[in-house]
């Protein structure tokens, strides 16, 4: 059996599990924005907070470290960059090169800004069954009349439905190919390659076959919704996260 | 009475490639069919046309009176098809609601749905299993899920598609238990193997495919002795003379 990703929804009975998908998607959205906006301070307010909420909904720090690894590689030239280009006082001098102490906190502002909403997604992905996501979709993109509500939901939800897949398939892939040694060559090109063919082929064939089962039971646009319904503790959690984003800015 | 007519049907692919030719069949309502054959004989290209997901190149396939081209979505609902892969049938985040995706594309009320699903997870044993997620299931479990998935939109026809593959012992016999079981309930039921072994012992009906044709079709007790000339493996029973039996007993 492949290896579950944190990137796909897990049950569970957490106040985050139960809370109505258009309050969680207008909560993401305003927080996300909002962490767009914020300086360090109010940035680690947020990541503590959602520190929180990972612990709240059960999902294992180390499985999540090794699911945005990449991305955690990623933020690290993202910082290195931006402490090596920005213009300031110098921290560190090496080889010509000079890190600047604005550089050094435009880079962590940079990076916690990401980070910030890399993770509210894991939650809110965690949290929300694409079915939900898809209903919650349709709903805020109803009222506009020259956008294809359905249409876009269903794609949003099928592309959610296929993140653990291709992540799945992309772990299976790097296995067998280390089985073959691949590690020895260092052609980092040669391995790109290596790797994304066999990925592509695998994920479009799986594609396929997923298709061919839904339209096997009947899939359509028009199917009956998941029921979305709101109570008093969507409404506070909405409150808090206004107050939360006032407070941050 | 005839549920399933075949007439004359033909299918070529869009490269040119003969997929079927000239397939005549007739199923009586409550017959256990084996369609068996060598990789490649049109086994699978037969069934996609029962519930529309091939359309004919020529000839007609009648489900209950009505030609499938005719009303696709009446012949997927009467026509529940479980692949072989059953991964890739799966396409709810929990067992419940993967039942459910059937229903819901029929756009069945809310309280119609959970009734379907509630039934259809005790038909196949899995009410325990509703709120987990399908992907830590065994392989049996999986293929049983799959059967519920199918059998949420009420067919009369129920066909699988190498049901035994990937299979070990326990599963086999938990998947053959449940398909005798459907059968008992007055479902018909399509089954194509190229291990006839496993399930030859409870069929009415034989049917050899070679080449994309039906080149035998019969009771087990008369074609059984010559199922290798077309490339099927003669059960170990039959070829020591005996009775074939049951993997139940």
């Amino acid at each position: 059996m492949a290896e579950l990703t944190v990137f796909g929804y897990r049950t569970g009975t957490s106040l985050l599990h139960i809370l109505d998908s258009r309050f969680k998607l207008a909560c993401l959205i305003l927080i996300s924005l909002a962490s767009l906006k914020a300086y360090i301070p109010g940035l680690s307010l947020l990541i503590l907070l959602l520190v929180f909420a990972i612990i709240h909904i059960r999902v294992s720090f180390i499985s999540v470290l090794k699911e945005i690894q990449y991305f955690l590689i990623l933020l690290t030239f993202v910082l290195i960059a931006r402490a090596l280009s920005t213009p300031g006082t110098p921290v560190i001098e090496f080889m010509g090169l000079t890190m600047t102490s604005q550089g050094l906190y435009d880079g962590i502002l940079v990076c916690g800004r990401l980070g910030t909403v890399v993770l509210l997604g894991l939650i809110f992905v965690s949290t929300t069954r694409p079915s939900e996501i898809k209903a919650a979709v349709e709903w805020f993109l109803t009222p506009f009349p020259f956008i294809p509500a359905k249409r876009v939901a269903t794609m949003i939800s099928l592309v959610m439905r296929f993140i653990p897949t291709i992540l799945n398939q992309a772990k299976e892939t790097a296995d067998a190919q280390r089985a073959r040694g691949i590690e020895n060559r260092k052609n980092p090109v040669y391995r790109l390659i290596k790797f994304t063919i066999p990925l592509m082929r695998r994920t479009f064939e799986d594609a396929d076959k997923l298709i061919v089962a839904m339209e096997a039971r009947c899939y359509s646009e028009n199917r009956t919704d998941p029921e979305l319904s709101s109570g008093k503790k969507d409404w506070i959690a909405l409150l808090l996260v206004i107050c939360l984003c006032i407070l941050i800015l | 009475m005839n549920i399933l007519e075949i007439i004359n049907l033909t299918h070529r692919f869009s490269n040119g490639a003969m997929g079927i030719e000239n397939i005549n069949l007739m199923v009586r309502e409550g017959e256990f069919v084996v369609i068996s054959g060598q990789n490649g004989s049109g086994k699978t290209t037969l069934l996609r046309h029962l519930n529309g997901l091939f359309l004919p190149t020529a000839g007609t396939v009648i489900l209950d009176g009505i030609s499938v081209s005719e009303n696709v979505v009446r012949a997927r609902q009467m026509v529940g098809m479980v692949f072989q892969d059953a991964d890739s049938q799966i396409v709810g985040e929990t067992v419940s609601e993967d039942v459910a995706f059937g229903p819901e594309n029929l756009c069945l009320s809310r309280p119609e749905i959970k009734k379907r699903v509630s039934h259809a997870l005790n038909a196949v044993g899995l009410a325990s299993f509703a709120d987990q997620r399908p992907h830590v299931l065994s392989g049996g479990e999986k293929r049983r899920l799959a059967i519920a998935g199918v059998l949420a939109m009420n067919p009369k026809i129920l066909v699988f598609d190498e049901p035994f593959s990937n299979l070990d012992y326990p599963g086999v016999r938990q998947i053959l238990k449940q398909i005798l079981s459907l059968h008992e309930a007055g479902h018909t039921i399509l089954l194509t193997t190229h291990d006839l072994e496993k399930v030859l012992g409870h069929a009415n009906r034989l049917v050899i495919m070679k080449d994309g044709k039906i080149v035998r079709d019969g009771t087990p007790d008369q074609i059984v002795t010559d199922v290798e000339t077309y490339g099927v493996r003669q059960p170990c029973a039959s070829r020591l003379g005996m009775e074939i039996g049951s993997w139940l007993n």
